[in-house]
This record gives C-alpha cells, structure tokens and sequence, in this order.
C-alpha cells in the first residue's frame, strides 16, 4: 500500500526500530537476531532516504507532522515532525546504526539478542529525540537514550567498564536533571504548554529566562559535551564496545547541538545572545583543550574521543555565532563529524577486535600486514582533520566565516584547533600505519574482511561526496537555519563580541 | 569550453581510476597515468595558443555551495599567466611520470604512486585555473596531502614517516595564515571569486581591521596571510624546514616537488593576486624581505651540503627565494619568466640526479676529487647560474630596483640580491660538477644513463625557456593578467645593472671551478671564524632544532601536563566534587526566585540532593575504592531518593515527572542485576 506507506512515512520510521527489537527478542538464534536486527536498520535506512526525498527544503518549519494526545490532562502530546535540522540527524542515525550493527557482528558473542536490542532501541529513542515536537516527549527519550548507552558499556565494555558507565550515567543525569527543570520552567513560563512552536511563541519573563537558559544550556552542554563539562566522554568512549562508541561519538553527543538550535536560540534568543560571549570562548577553549589533551594521549580510543571534544567545540562556535554561515556549519559538522568520528572508531574497534589493545605503541607499521586498513584509516584520518575535499572542511569553513562576522581572533585561535587535529592524526597514522610494526603481532594482522570493508566503504564514500558536493546537504537545512537566524538574528546582533 | 576544463581533469580522473581499480592493474599503471597527463599537456599547449589568440576563457563547472552571502562556484580562469603556468606544469609532470614508468619499476606500491602523482598534477593545475579563492585553498591543501603520502612512499622507512609528518604540519601552520586569509578575503570583499576580488581590492584601500588591539589595513592583512601561505608551501624561512626532509621520497617526486607543483604554488598564488599586493605597499616589503632572506640562506647554506639531494634542495630553497623576491618588488613577470624557467631546469636536475644515484646506489655525492669535469659540463653549469640575474635584472625590471623607496632599502636589496647571484652561481657550478663529474675510484657516469630522454627533453625545454626574458612581447602578453608596479616597463637591452649582476654570477662561478681545480683538504682552510661558519651554515643556522626546542617540544610538554594535573586532578576532583554542587545550588535558589510557583521545588530539592550523592559516589569511584559496591549503594540510594519523594509530595503531576527520573536510576540498577548477573 504505497499511499498509506507515503502518508506515515515519519511514524514508520520511528516504528522500525522498536519493531526490530521485538523481533530480535523473539528469534531463536542469535545469528537470525543479527539478521534481523541488519533487515530493520536497513529498513530504517531505506524509510529515512524516502523521507529526504519527499522533504521539501524551501519550507522552514515542520514536515510530516503527526500528531496524536498523549497524556491530554497535562498537555502532553505524541507530536513528531521533520524540519531541514531534524532531516539531517535523522539521516546521520540511520545511516550509523546498520554499520554498528554490521560492526559487532562477530566481535559480540555472548547475549548477543540483548546487545543488538540496545542498539535498536537507542536508534528508536535517537529518532524521537530529534523529530519530537514536544519538550516531553523529547525529554523522556532523551532520558531512554542512556539507559541502554550504560549497559553496552557496562557489560560489554573494556576492563574499566564499570566506572566509566557510572561516570556515564551520573554526569547524563545531572545533565538531564538541570534539562528537567529548564523544561519544567520553560512549561510554566509558556502556559501550561509543552508544544515546542508554542513555547518559542510565547513572551518569557526576562529574569526567568536566564536561569531557564542556564539549566536547559549546562543540560546541552553537559551532552555535547563542552569542557569543563566533558570528563565523562573519554572514558565512556574508550571503554564502550566499538558499536556504543560509534553511537555515542556519531549520534548522542549531537543530542546537545540539537538541543541548542531546538530549544536554546528561537525560545531564549535575547539570553543566548547575551550569554554568546562566553559561550564563543568556551567554545574556543574546548577546541583547543581537547586537541592539546588529544596530543597527550597513547590510547587510540581516547585519542579519538578527546578529538571529538575539540570538534563539538567547533559545533558551538557556530551555533552561537548567530548567523546562517556558522549555525548551518554546525549542522554539517555534527553530520561529518558523525560520521568520520563513527568511522574513526570502528577502525580502532576493527583492530582492538584482533589484539585486544588500544595502544598506540603497540602497533606500527601496519601498511604492510593490512595495506586495505591503512587506505581507510588515512582517509578517516584527514578527513577528521578537516582536509579540503573531505566533507568536515566543508562544516569548518562555514564555522570559521560564521564567526569572522564577530571577532577574527577567534577565527585565527580556533584554526589552531585544525593544526593541532592535524598533528595528532597525522601522528596517530605515523604510529599506527608507517614506520616498522612494534611486534611480531602487529607484523602479522590479517587485513580487513569484506564484512569490515562493507562497514568502512560507505562511510568512506560519504566523506568524499559531501566533500566535493555539500549542496544537497546544505540545501535541506537552508530554510530552515534561516529561519532560525531570522528570529535570532536581531536581538543577537546585539550582543555579539565586537571586532 | 569544456576540453580545457579535462586539464586538471584527465590527471583526476587517472588519479580516480588508479584509486579505485583493483591490484590486476598494478605493473601497467603507468599506461593510465602517462597519457593522461600527456593529454592534459596537449590542452595546455592547445590553451596557450587559444588564449594568446583570443584573450582568456572562463569555466564554470558546478556550484559548490550556497550558503547566507556566501556563494561558492568551482570554475576556471584561463588567462594568460594561468596558460604559461600550465605549459610548465604539465609538461614537467608529463615527463616525470614517463621517467617514473621506468624508475620505479618493480615497486610494490607501483599504482599507489601513479595514482598520487596523477592527483598531485590534477591539484596542481586546478589551483593555477581556479578563480575562486576557496578551490585555490582546497587544491593547496590537497597537494599538501598528495606530498605527505608521496613522502612516505616507501612507508616502512621510519624517517621517511617521519619526514612526511613533519612536511605536513609545517605546511599546517603555514597554512592557519593562508585560510585565515581566505575567512577575511570574504568577509572583506563578501566573494570569493578571484576577480571580484581583484576588482574591489582598490576600493578597500581605506578600510582597516582591528586584530589584538593593532589597526591594520585589510588588504595587508590579506596580503601578508597569502604570504604566510606561500612561506609554508614554497619552503620560504623560516618555515622551510620541511623541503629537505622531502628527500626521502623517491626521486621523481622530489623533481614533480621542486619543479612542477608544490613549492611553485606560493609565487604563484602572489602573482594571481598581484593586483592586491600592489595595494599593500608595507606587506610587499615583508615580502621581498622574506625573498632576500630566503635566497641568500638557501645559497649559503647549499654550498656547505656534502649530499646532493639537499644541495639542490637548498638550491630550491633559494631560487623560491628570488621568486618571491621579485614578488615582493613588483617584478611579477620576471617571478613567472623564473617559475617556469627554474620549473624546467630543477626537473633536469633532479632526474639527472636520480639517474646518477641510481648508479651510485646511494645518497650522497662523491668527494671532490682533483680531475675537473668535462668543459661542457662547466658550460652547463654557467648556463644555469645566470638564470637569477638575467631574469632578476633583465632590461624591463631594472627601473624596479632603482626605484625602491629609499636609499637604505634599495642598496640592502642589492647588496643582498647580488650576494645571492654570487653565492647561487657557486653552488650550481658545484651540483652539476658533482652530478657529472668522473667518481672516485669509479667509471664515469653517462650523463643521462638510466633514462636519458627525459632528462633531454627536460633541458632543451629549460633552454627553450630561458629566452623568454629576453623576448620582449613575453612582458606584453603576460601584462593583462598581472599587476605592474613602477614605471611601465621599456625595451630590453643590455643595461648596468644586468651587466654588474651576470658579472657577479661569472665571477661566483669562476671560483667555484677555480677552487675545484685546486682541491684543498679542508673546505674553509684553518681559520677558525670560518670553520664556525662553515659549521654553521652546514647545520642550517639550527633553525630546524630551534624549531623542535621553541615549538614543538614545549607544546607536547603542555598537553602532558594538562592531561597529567588540569584534567586528572582539577575537573575529575575539584571541579566535580565542589563545582557541580555549588552550581546545582545557586542554580536551584535562582530558579526558586524568578520562576514562581513551588512547583520547581521538589525538582529542585531533588537536584540539589542529587548533585551532592553524584559527587559523593564519584569522589569514591576516584578513589578506586570497591567500584561494585559503589553501583550497589548508589541503587538503593536512587530507590531510597524515590520512596522518599513520594512520601514527602502528593502525587502530583509534576513530582510525577520527578519520580519517572528516580525511577530510571531504578530500572537501571535492577537491570544491570538482571544483564550482569
């Protein structure tokens, strides 16, 4: 029935997944599981290319809208939609989770129904988080989105598993505790509503709005993450399965940049302008504290995770530069970071998967045993550090202009975030890839499996197309980013460091 | 017209299909890469002559990106200076990759290496058509890349890794200034687009921009950010340091390096824009300073080197040095007449170089012995050493340097640029006698043993290329597409100042075959200033130690430290213990204040006690002490918080919320008894 398919498109998409976990529960065998769980990230994969397809990029506001009453005594409402952000993020999610699938399709051994369920589930949730259009419904599955994140960590993780999972959970709950009571404020302010359209309608007291701006930002911040606020990540990251790590560095962190550009600037424009200062040079100090710490690491995974800390720094630099060059630079860059950091992370996961080790030292030289892998590790590795003609130049480019309309102080200290990217990746490839191996282990690896390379190649071909053909991309958000920068734009002008 | 867009295209597409097909094609990767490039040399030649007849074309290819003002198109501009560049870049590439098919013959990485050198060439030639800065800037780095995996070519070599990732972060710094041009380019002019930029640059004279407190006029800034660009990319000092590590990449890249690609893209990138830098007297100076400086640090520091790859790299050095030189005086015709003509002649050299190493199988030159090289050898090598002063002092320009702005500047200039011609001749008289001459205890090498035709070709062209300066419609035909500075040019003729400068070049020679005819044992003699100075110069002036001690030494230092106490000791402890805390507190009491309503109270209570069991439990995690039993109390504390609340408030909607929180602490403890269990 392809009309009633074409109506529900949305609702089908977010069905999939939670359809899949009923269906991975009830196979029999944990390679049918596997199958099943790869059949409906697929089908979430295939719904998601429909969906942008039929997305019209000249609308500003909200596509496919479904709406049903939930809990009608509080105001609660079942209400998804689509604009030119929620687009992208969907996609990003969609395309990661069958390759995380695929990732753990035989480094996951034991309770592997239960493990590919998680998986499912988090996409499920993920989807949600970025198509609600109600500050409840939002937050509940901002809430679900780490209960499963803990448990891959916690019982598949690495050897310090469980500390970094209580880690996890304590900061994600302050963060959504502080969110909780930004929301709950936010409710109250707007009149009983929890419609997120309606609450960016509605007048806000001035004095409220900045401690509903505080909340709702250390909520985001704490996510995303931004530094002093990031001491979870590393060892979330690199003690995860290489599957939670790619979901978690891909999707979950750009949970917080959403957060943002959802909630932060159209319904507290004039406070998130004054607070913008700060924020720009907190956003500063992340990226270049995170590609210091980066620098000083000899652990592949944290290696990555500290990068990423730098490269969200560059998601709020745009954000809060207040104008369409810097904010649809950070919807590009949270895509391509998601995506090259996803694919970062499933290299090393594809190696720890033969030596059950994260050092750097112990590997080198491994163009000669694994000549593929050294091919998809350069590409990932200069595509992370923004190389012209991979797709994250293009998201740091706009950044970096987005802010030259503010202060060109700023531009020059966050290239040396690019320059100190550059030297730990490339010094990582130097490590990992050139020179001799460290030991007759790493001499002799066996190189990437097809399975591996069909994990790789499309991420791999994602980098190189958005690198030289942004526009499709950019195109969809475009209405939508004017808009916001249309209603934020001119309170912010305002308060926007001069120079 | 689109077949003059396939000239940075067949290379690409080479390049694209050496990348993508399978090992099946590894011997006969040459086959792709060879025509390809031959094809795009056809264009160029083809270009040449469309544009000398019918003036410059313009391509547009596609959009790039369209976003706010800003509007990006990849499209191609060739005119005359780009059609001259071409010739030079393609042909010299188009004969490296025949001498590549037969020197790398039998390398395991045999189509690896056409496909790079085929993206080098593509890149190359993109950024000399480009007419938007921002493709310039991507095809910049591009080669930046191409050159960091040419250089490690033979990956198993640890210097050669090392070698490779030193060249590209140099490049990287260098580059912060070049793409910080490009933000400002746009955010001065609102294009990118070449021309606009150009045609607007005039008009922006007055506008400054204030940059940590200084007020600096924009297109100076601009200028000097290109300029930053060019010092990276042409091995300018001091960030030069990188080009004689590039020696470890096989021979033909360092002549597709030195000659065709890379090191050019900086004097090119001031001659594309010269209109702007003409705007920009005081960056002009910087310019010529960093020339000067650079030519005549690369001379004396190539007649001290013992191996012939980094003499000629030295030699590289200081030839880029008089490019940008004469950039930065204004000679921007002299600077292409030298780009290609040195493009063509380092391309000689550097083949004839791994010809010669080729037969000697290994790295370094052979001692000077007492028999001198054949006398067309010695004329060759005159050949080459006049080049910097015919083309530096050449009729048209030598109002240039009489018309400096002032006497101080002008005599430093040339007493600088004449020293440079001097010292440049000496040690070119040393590189081909070393290339050429009979070894110790060995036969006498053919000249061009191991593939001749290229390296002929190669030298002819060279030849071919020198008289350009003196072809006095050459100045006219590059005119249009070049910015002028000074009084318009006059008639070529032999004049003083050409006559003073091919002097000094003879007069360096002659030495230099002087003191081969009369080897001594020791260099310098036994003077102690200069053995000092001899060891000096040998070493480089340090610069590449004082690099590692004042850069990068110190910055590895800080991440240690920083990764050691900032974020072990400060945000793990302090920051969670007291931070977190105190901010929940101000927070909740602000929230009490201005929101109304004790509705937020029980969130906030909530919060607050939360903040203070979270950093209680991490506190104890930190220490490491019973990690499980961390998990276990921090369970029922959550299922304790919930009970609790639930006595304290009514049901109602909002503790609801409340609880659905506690609530999912309490899932996941039970489940992880559950899962783990």
């Amino acid at each position: 029935m392809p009309s009633f398919v074409s109506e529900n498109l949305l609702v089908l998409l977010i069905a999939v997944p939670f359809l899949g976990i009923l269906a991975v529960v009830l196979a029999r065998r944990d390679q049918w599981a596997r199958y099943l769980a790869m059949a409906s990230s697929l089908v979430s994969l295939a719904l998601s290319l429909a969906l942008w397809q039929a997305f019209d990029p000249t609308v500003p506001g909200m596509q496919f809208v479904q709406r049903t009453a939930w809990m009608p005594t509080f105001n609660v409402e079942f209400a998804v939609g689509l604009d030119g952000l929620s687009m992208l993020l969907v996609l990003l999610t969609t395309i990661l989770t069958p390759l995380s699938v695929l990732a753990s399709w035989s480094s996951i051994t034991t309770k592997v129904k239960a493990y590919l369920s998680l998986i499912l589930l988090v996409e499920g949730a993920m989807l949600l988080v970025f198509t609600a259009m109600d500050a409840f419904l939002f937050f509940m599955l901002w809430e679900v989105t780490m209960v499963p994140m803990y448990f891959m960590i916690v019982v598949w993780g690495g050897p310090k598993r469980i500390a970094a999972g209580l880690k996890f959970v304590l900061y994600s709950l302050t963060g959504s505790l502080l969110l909780l009571v930004g929301l709950l404020g936010l409710h109250l302010q707007a009149g009983d509503t929890f419609d997120i359209q309606a609450m960016a309608a509605a007048t806000i007291d001035e004095d409220a709005q900045h401690w509903i701006f505080l909340a709702l930002f250390l909520g985001f911040a704490i996510k995303l993450p931004m530094v002093p606020f990031h001491s979870w990540l590393p060892d979330a990251h690199s003690e995860a399965p290489t599957a939670g790590s790619v979901i978690l560095a891909g999707i979950l962190l750009k949970m917080g940049g959403y957060g943002f550009l959802r909630f932060c600037l159209p319904i507290l424009p004039e406070v998130s302008a004054i607070y913008s200062k700060y924020i720009l040079w907190a956003s500063i100090v992340a990226i270049l504290y995170g590609g210091c710490l980066a620098l000083a690491q000899s652990d592949l995974k944290k290696l990555i995770a500290y990068s990423s800390i730098s490269h969200m720094g560059f998601v709020t630099l745009g954000i809060f530069a207040f104008n369409e060059e810097g904010i649809q630079g950070s919807i590009l860059q949270m895509f391509t970071h998601g995506v090259t950091t996803g694919a970062l992370f499933l290299a090393a996961g594809l190696l720890y998967d033969r030596t059950h080790d994260r050092q750097i030292a112990s590997y080198g030289g491994l163009h000669r045993p694994m000549p593929r892998f050294a091919v998809f590790f350069c590409i990932f590795c200069v595509a992370s550090f923004a190389l012209p003609g991979t797709a994250n130049f293009m998201g740091e480019f706009l950044v970096l202009v987005g802010t030259s309309y503010g202060s060109l102080l700023m531009v020059v200290l966050s290239m040396g975030g690019i320059v100190l990217a550059a030297g730990y990746m490339l010094w990582t490839f130097q490590r990992v890839v050139l020179g001799r191996p460290a030991s007759s282990v790493a001499a002799s690896l066996p190189d990437m499996t097809p399975r591996e390379i069909a994990t790789l190649l499309p991420l791999a071909v994602i980098v190189f197309v958005v690198g030289v053909f942004p526009a499709p991309l950019v195109e969809t958000m475009a209405a939508t980013v004017a808009q916001i920068v249309e209603r934020a734009g001119n309170v912010a002008l305002l308060a926007v460091p001069g120079g | 017209m689109l077949p003059y867009a396939l000239i940075p295209g067949l290379p690409l597409a080479a390049f694209l299909f050496l990348a993508l097909a399978g090992g099946s094609i590894s011997d006969r990767a040459h086959r792709i890469g060879i025509p390809a490039v031959g094809g795009s040399f056809v264009l160029s030649v083809a270009g040449l002559v469309r544009v000398a007849l019918h003036g410059p074309l313009e391509i547009t290819v596609y959009e790039l990106l369209q976003v706010g003002g800003l509007r990006i198109e990849v499209g191609l501009w060739l005119d005359q200076l780009a059609a001259v560049v071409l010739v030079m870049v393609t042909g010299v590439s188009f004969i490296v990759h025949v001498y590549s098919a037969r020197y790398m013959i039998g390398d395991p990485r045999y189509r690896r290496f056409f496909a790079l050198i085929g993206l080098f060439t593509g890149a190359m030639a993109l950024l000399v058509l480009s007419n938007n800065l921002l493709v310039t800037y991507m095809c910049w780095e591009l080669m930046g890349i191409c050159s960091y995996l040419l250089i490690s070519h033979w990956a198993g070599r640890l210097p050669a890794a090392r070698a490779a990732t030193k060249s590209f972060l140099v490049n990287a710094v260098a580059d912060v200034g070049l793409g910080f041009g490009v933000v400002l380019a746009f955010a001065t002019y609102g294009t990118l687009d070449i021309r606009e930029i150009l045609a607007q640059a005039a008009s922006m004279s007055g506008e400054t921009v204030s940059l940590l407190g200084l007020e600096i006029g924009r297109n100076t800034l601009i200028t000097l950010c290109l300029l930053s660009g060019a010092m990276g990319k042409s091995a300018q000092l001091p960030m030069h340091v990188w080009l004689p590590y590039a020696m470890e990449a096989p021979t033909p890249v360092s002549a597709l390096i030195h000659a065709a690609t890379m090191v050019n893209a900086g004097p090119f990138l001031l001659i594309r824009l010269s209109p702007l830098v003409m705007l920009a007297p005081s960056a002009m100076v910087a310019i010529a300073v960093v020339g000067a400086a650079t030519a005549l640090y690369g001379a004396l520091v190539s007649l001290t080197q013992s191996d012939i790859k980094r003499l000629l790299a030295y030699s590289t050095i200081s030839q880029i040095g008089f490019m940008v030189f004469a950039c930065g005086v204004g000679a921007f015709t002299a600077a292409v007449f030298h780009l290609v003509a040195h493009g063509f002649l380092k391309g000689f050299l550097f083949l004839s170089t791994g010809n010669a190493l080729w037969q000697a199988g290994h790295g370094h030159g052979p001692a000077m012995d007492g028999r001198s090289g054949s006398r067309r050898l010695a004329m060759g090598a005159l050949v080459l050493a006049c080049i910097p002063p015919l083309l530096l002092f050449a009729g048209p320009y030598e109002q240039l340097w009489t018309a400096q702005h002032s006497e101080g500047a002008r005599a430093a200039f040339w007493c600088i640029a004449l020293l440079a011609v001097f010292t440049t001749a000496s040690y070119t008289y040393r590189a081909v006698q070393r290339l050429f001459s009979p070894r110790v205890g060995g036969a006498a090498p053919q000249l061009f043993a191991v593939n001749k035709i290229p390296a002929v070709a190669l030298m002819t062209l060279g030849a071919a290329a020198l008289m350009l300066p003196l072809w006095s419609r050459f100045t006219e035909f590059l005119g249009p597409a070049v910015g002028q500075g000074g009084p318009p040019p006059r008639a070529t003729g032999i004049s003083t100042a050409l006559s003073v400068a091919v002097a000094t070049a003879l007069a360096g020679w002659f030495l230099a075959h002087a003191r081969n005819r009369r080897p001594a044992a020791n260099p310098v003699g036994q003077r102690r200033w200069a053995m000092r100075l001899y060891v000096l110069f040998l070493n480089q002036l340090y610069i590449d130690e004082l690099h590692r001690a004042s850069v990068v030494r110190p910055l590895l230092r800080m991440a240690a430290w920083l990764r050691d106490h900032v974020e072990e000791i400060f945000l793990e402890q302090v920051l969670l213990r007291a931070g977190v805390v105190r901010l929940a507190l101000r927070l909740s009491d602000g929230m009490r204040r201005s929101v109304e309503g004790a509705v937020v109270e029980g969130a906030i209570q909530g919060l607050a006690r939360f903040a203070v069991g979270v950093s209680g439990w991490e506190y104890r995690i930190l220490d490491l002490r019973g990690v499980d039993s961390a998990v276990e109390r921090a369970t029922q504390a959550a299922r304790a918080s919930g009970r609790e609340l639930q006595r304290r408030e009514p049901r109602t909607v909002r503790s609801n919320l409340l609880i659905a929180v506690c609530g999912l602490v309490l899932v996941i403890g039970l489940a992880y008894w559950w899962i783990a269990a």
